[in-house]
């Protein structure tokens, strides 16, 4: 849930400005191998995840000034990166490791021995029902309630907002349009980024080759599921989360497998992303000016 | 000259410059992704002339290495279709990877059923684009009727076709003797190799076919023409009496037969296994490429066909890449990946200035 | 009536400013424009005369070519409107910039919240600050709702609101009550009455004669980019300000043929369709248009002929009436079954509506007509032989230069691109000819050849409906003559009844003695 949940409010901050990020996926890849190969090489698992989360800011930095700046789509540069970052990866493990497709780190250099033991069984969406709690679980709430409040209260917020929804108004009012959906990028990219390193290095303590797992793109799915609300993407991706684990607990179950229950409940989540954009549940309004480049007439 | 003569000359010379712009555009994006490529390749301690040799030589060197290529391009014609079809029409279809599934399965399905030859062929290769229409479809409702963004609605739709394909393939459809496959498909369905040895069947002609066919209905029918219009100008589109609505689900019809042709060339042109494997994995990533593809070839259906050659002979002469040079297979979805971003910069060969050093005239301009 | 203005400094005063595009158009030609503190000073004209023009460049959106602008004495040179808003000089557009699901709060606090980017917004302060305000300036508006919810005059107060707040000395409007009901209209008069009382200077930019007369102290009249003249407002009556908005040049004699007129064609009978902010634009509207005549649609541009002209092309829907084509009512949103009953359309906006830019010049020649059977082919193709045939013709016919017919369209002129949809409308062979702005942005030859071929075709026996502008064109085209003001005609009359003073004079909104409606 973590991962998912990281992504998805940094993605809000994005939209809520009016890009897009498809390369999602992309970054958590990316950031995912390059924080592996941090804390490898530092022996310091810390240092993998800052080196993660800088990744990931350097990835929204070229996906924004090619957005925002060069003007291209935003979808098409989004997709190049995923598309990049697929073969980047495997690529890299082979020559960093020389091994093919995944990577233990080892115990020490991870995160994993750094999880906190709690007697009553806390999943937080963990695939092992082991009762541990990642040092990041609650840095994800207080990430959430710090996007919202920034959001919602700050000034930067307001120009956030505003830049999303009408662009010409806010030049108007002398705010730079790109520059502030630059920094909602970066921040949401650097989310990514951490994210992506948390896969690596703290939850599962190796890297393969496609850990995301179409993470990134379940995230897009957050997104408009918790129509555009920080603090609903953890609901969110508390239930994709969800779903994921009963569908893979399903699997394993003698009644359930038999008629392939486990299939249809993996469906579920985006069923219902489907449904909440349709509107059939609740309403998501997304910023006017989304996905267009600014230009001043 | 006098100067009255040569200003028509001229005129005409930017006019073919201009059509010429996109390519000089593309050729850029490329040979900034070889680039790349070649730069990572050289950090990490290989020698990039040789790997790029090797990987010409294994996509075109021989004639099993050029089958190879034309097998791999084949199905990323079509899914490069879809994405082109919709980008005419205005909108974003990258739901190829789910449209394709759908077709995929159909495939299977009917490729069981006992028919004499070529109407099985026929009947299977309809059942998919039938099968892929249906599930671009609700996506198309969707945006008609309550506004959807396709992008989101597409892919969703890929990740419920994911799952559902994954259940039919396993539960329905699989091999009762080898689990990790589907049934394959009669003979009467399946396509015959070209080259022997090779993976090419002759479904390839399928993909030329229908390339051909879309630019066809493009640009030579009144409902491409409608299609055309309203990707580029909405405004005019209804002034001519175009009902947007129709052109959009045109768009979505056509690329869901695209790419259910897509799915079935996987299973009726795919020896030996003329089925598929419960995991999907002979379908991975075709619907995501074919966006590649059709960026690559400007959306323009014979575009796709070379955009398509392209890709095919890199993913083909990776193995040779891998072979000779030993760069692992998977730097070549790093050059995809990069030449994809440059081609997402319009006007790229603009910033790179490639583009001045032949526009040295002076075009008049009224 | 007007108060008396306080001292004889210039606030603003504009020396000869020229502004010149980068296609060579002119929109201001030596503009001299001077504002006394305290006053009310009416910009008045009609279209094209450049008052939007000089006011973006006095509030800081575009540069002058040439010329100097003078604040408070000093020479200014404002790169951003935020510049000039932050020397005092605040405009009101047309189009609100507002941020809709904000509250009045929110739009007004951007860009003002203080602090850094993450200080929180201190809403008590800012509304503290804003309340003191809107006392002070007399208006009212509720903060905490969504803007988009509210009416469109609450949402011009907070635009107001929002330069208020920020202290400007010099407040420009741009054609205010265009978008407001008569009560709101009257509300923002004893707002902008109170503001001068406060000390504030407003520049008030309209066309409409009765509220410059009323409103100002000091009225200036733009014509075709150069400024006509600047009078006291209370030594002058309606008639000289219509004379000085549309100038008194004699009308050449107009040798026009007289024409059977023959039987009814377009019947428009209480005609009413809204505008894009769901207002009413056009209200309870008739008139007929007859073979062999052309009726010409008089006014300034905003005053609804642009939804009539959609209305009846099936462009856009309408509320009520009924419009009737060759003795058939009219489908809503149907071109393709009006252009069936013989409507051509030549549209005002030929870049964005009449073209497909990107298209070649064979492929626009059959925008609107791509389904017709003249031009299918085997298999229910397109026939590009046949299309390729009729475009030559078309352009050899219609003296549309282009280098070939595989040329895309945006590289043509102006005037060969409307010589192209003429020409195509005109390959439709209408009963009736929906001209809208025809000549609009076109050079002196491709005007003249518009304007003659509109002539003809009037000879001919074909009905012609001409929106339009430009005057001259009226007059030179025109039979009978409505003069659109507010969604409604002022009167319909014979072309040779009219006078520049007084079409001005109905253009303005005011009645004339010659009330006969024909």
């Amino acid at each position: 849930m973590i991962p998912l949940a990281l992504v998805a409010m940094g993605e809000v901050l994005a939209e809520r400005a009016g890009v897009v990020n498809i390369g999602l996926e992309g970054i958590l890849l990316i950031s995912a191998f390059t924080g592996t190969v941090g804390a490898f090489s530092f022996h310091n698992a810390w240092v993998g995840m800052l080196i993660g989360t800088l990744t990931g800011l350097l990835i929204g930095y070229i996906h924004g000034v090619i957005s925002l700046y060069l003007k291209g789509d935003q979808i098409i540069s989004g997709v190049a990166i995923n598309l990049f970052a697929m073969g980047f990866v495997a690529f890299g493990i082979i020559v960093v490791w020389g091994v093919h497709g995944a990577f233990n780190l080892p115990l020490e250099d991870s995160l994993k021995g750094w999880t906190v033991l709690l007697p009553p069984a806390t999943a937080g969406g963990d695939q092992r029902f082991v009762g541990k709690i990642s040092v990041l679980l609650p840095f994800t709430f207080l990430m959430a309630g710090f996007i919202w409040w920034v959001l919602e209260k700050t000034a930067f917020g307001l120009r956030v907002k505003a830049v999303g929804e009408n662009p010409e108004a806010a030049d108007v009012a002398g705010i730079r349009v790109e520059r502030v959906r630059l920094i909602a990028v970066l921040i949401g990219a650097a989310l990514g980024g951490l994210a992506g390193a948390y896969l690596s290095v703290d939850w599962n303590g190796m890297i393969t080759k496609d850990i995301s797992a179409g993470r990134g793109f379940i995230a897009l799915a957050t997104v408009v599921f918790s129509k555009l609300n920080p603090l609903l993407t953890l609901l969110g991706a508390f239930v994709f989360g969800l779903f994921d684990n009963v569908g893979l607990w399903l699997s394993t179950n003698a009644w359930a497998n038999r008629i392939g229950l486990n299939y249809f409940i993996r469906m579920l989540p985006y069923v219902v992303t489907l449904l909440v954009v349709a509107g059939v549940i609740g309403r998501a309004r997304f910023p006017k000016a989304i996905g267009q480049p600014y230009r001043r007439e | 000259m006098s100067a009255s003569m040569s200003a028509p000359k001229t005129r005409r010379l930017g006019n073919v410059l201009g059509l010429l712009r996109p390519l000089f555009d593309v050729l850029t994006a490329i040979v900034v992704g070889l680039a790349v490529g070649a730069l990572l390749m050289w950090w990490f301690g290989y020698d990039p002339w040789k790997a790029y040799a090797a990987l010409f030589r294994g996509a075109f060197g021989d004639k099993w290495g050029r089958a190879d290529t034309l097998f791999a391009a084949a199905p990323l014609v079509l899914t490069g279709l879809t994405f082109a079809i919709g980008v005419r029409a205005g909108l974003f279809n990258i739901g190829a990877q789910g449209q394709m599934l759908m077709g995929a399965l159909a495939a299977v399905a009917v490729g069981i059923l006992p028919l004499p030859p070529v109407v099985h062929q026929t009947v299977t290769l309809g059942a998919a684009m039938l099968a892929g229409a249906l599930w671009g479809l609700p996506a198309a409702y969707l945006k008609a009727t309550r506004g959807v963004h396709e992008v989101i609605s597409t892919i969703m739709l890929n990740w419920v076709a994911r799952w559902l394909a994954l259940y039919l393939a396993v539960r329905l459809l699989s091999d009762p003797n080898r689990a990790e496959k589907t049934v394959s498909v009669l003979a009467s369905t399946r396509f015959s190799v070209v080259i022997p040895g090779s993976d090419l069947t002759h479904v390839v002609w399928i993909s030329v076919l229908f390339a051909l066919f879309i630019y066809w209905v493009l640009w030579h029918t009144p409902a491409g023409y409608g299609l055309r219009c309203t990707g580029l100008n909405q405004d005019a589109s209804r002034y001519a009496g175009i009902n947007p609505g129709k052109s959009v689900n045109l768009a979505f019809i056509l690329g869901g037969m695209a790419a259910g042709l897509a799915g079935a060339s996987q299973i009726v042109g795919r020896p030996p296994l003329y089925g598929m494997y419960t995991d999907l994995s002979t379908l991975a990533n075709l619907g995501f490429d074919g966006i590649a593809v059709a960026l690559l070839g400007r959306n323009h259906p014979i575009g796709a066909i070379f955009g398509a050659l392209f890709f095919g002979a890199l993913n083909t002469g990776t193995h040779m890449m891998q072979y000779q040079a030993l760069v692992p297979l998977e730097m070549v979805r790093v050059v995809q990946g990069v030449i994809v971003l440059a081609v997402a910069v319009p006007e790229l060969s603009k910033i790179f200035r490639v583009w001045s050093l032949f526009k040295g005239h002076q075009t008049v301009k009224k | 009536m007007s108060t008396p203005t306080q001292g004889n400094v210039p606030l603003l005063e504009a020396r000869a400013i020229d502004k010149v595009y980068p296609d060579g158009t002119v929109a201001l030609e030596g503009v001299d424009f001077t504002v006394l503190t305290g006053e009310v000073h009416g910009l008045l004209g009609e279209n094209g005369a450049g008052k939007t023009t000089l006011t973006k460049i006095l509030s800081g959106l575009l540069a002058q070519t040439s010329g100097q602008v003078f604040w408070r004495g000093q020479a200014a040179n404002f790169k951003t409107p935020l510049d000039a808003l932050r020397q005092g000089i605040g405009m009101v557009h047309q189009h609100f910039a507002l941020v809709n699901p904000f509250t009045a709060l929110e739009n007004i606090a951007l860009g003002q919240e203080g602090g850094n980017g993450l200080s929180s917004v201190d809403h008590g302060k800012i509304e503290q600050r804003l309340r003191r305000v809107m006392v002070e300036g007399g208006l009212d508006a509720p903060l905490d709702v969504p803007v988009e919810l509210l009416p469109v005059g609450v949402q011009q107060r907070i635009e107001i609101l929002k330069l208020l707040y920020r202290d400007v000395k010099l407040l420009i409007l741009d054609e205010p009550t265009a978008v407001l009901t008569p009560q709101e209209a009257d509300d923002l008069f004893v707002a902008l009455r109170k503001f001068k009382d406060t000390g504030k200077t407003i520049v008030f930019i309209t066309h409409k004669l009765r509220e410059v007369l009323e409103l100002t102290d000091k009225i200036t009249v733009l014509r075709r980019g150069k400024q006509e003249g600047s009078v006291v407002t209370s030594s002058v009556d309606s008639k000289q300000l219509a004379t000085l908005m549309v100038g008194h040049e004699v009308i050449p004699g107009v040798e026009r043929s007289q024409t059977q007129v023959g039987k009814v064609v377009l019947s428009v009978k209480d005609l009413e369709v809204k505008n894009d902010l769901n207002d009413m634009a056009v209200r309870k509207l008739s008139f007929e248009v007859r073979q062999g005549e052309i009726f010409g649609i008089a006014g300034v541009e905003g005053n609804g002929q642009t939804e009539l002209g959609e209305a009846i092309s099936g462009l856009r829907a309408w509320e009520g009436g009924r419009v009737q084509l060759d003795g058939r009512p009219e489908e809503q949103l149907d071109p393709q079954s009006i252009y069936a009953q013989g409507l051509a359309h030549i549209p005002e906006d030929r870049r964005r509506v009449g073209m497909v830019l990107e298209f070649s010049v064979m492929e626009n020649s059959i925008l609107g007509l791509q389904s017709s059977p003249r031009f299918r082919g085997a298999f229910g193709r397109l026939d590009w032989n046949k299309v390729r045939k009729n475009a030559a013709e078309l352009i050899e016919q219609f003296d549309v230069k282009a280098q070939g017919l595989n040329t895309v369209v945006s590289s043509l002129s102006g005037g060969n691109q409307q010589k192209l949809v003429v020409g195509r409308e005109l390959g439709k062979n209408p009963k009736f000819i929906l001209a809208a702005q025809p000549t609009r942005g076109l050079d002196i030859g491709a005007t003249q050849y518009i304007r003659d071929l509109l002539m003809a075709l009037r000879g001919e026996g074909i009905a012609i409906l001409l929106i339009s502008a430009e005057l001259d064109e009226i007059f030179q085209l025109a039979d009978r003559v409505g003069v659109i003001y507010e969604g409604q005609f002022m009167g319909v009359y014979p072309t040779e009844a009219l006078n520049r003073e007084r079409i001005g004079l109905l253009m303005g909104g005011m009645e004339s003695e010659v009330g006969q409606t024909v």
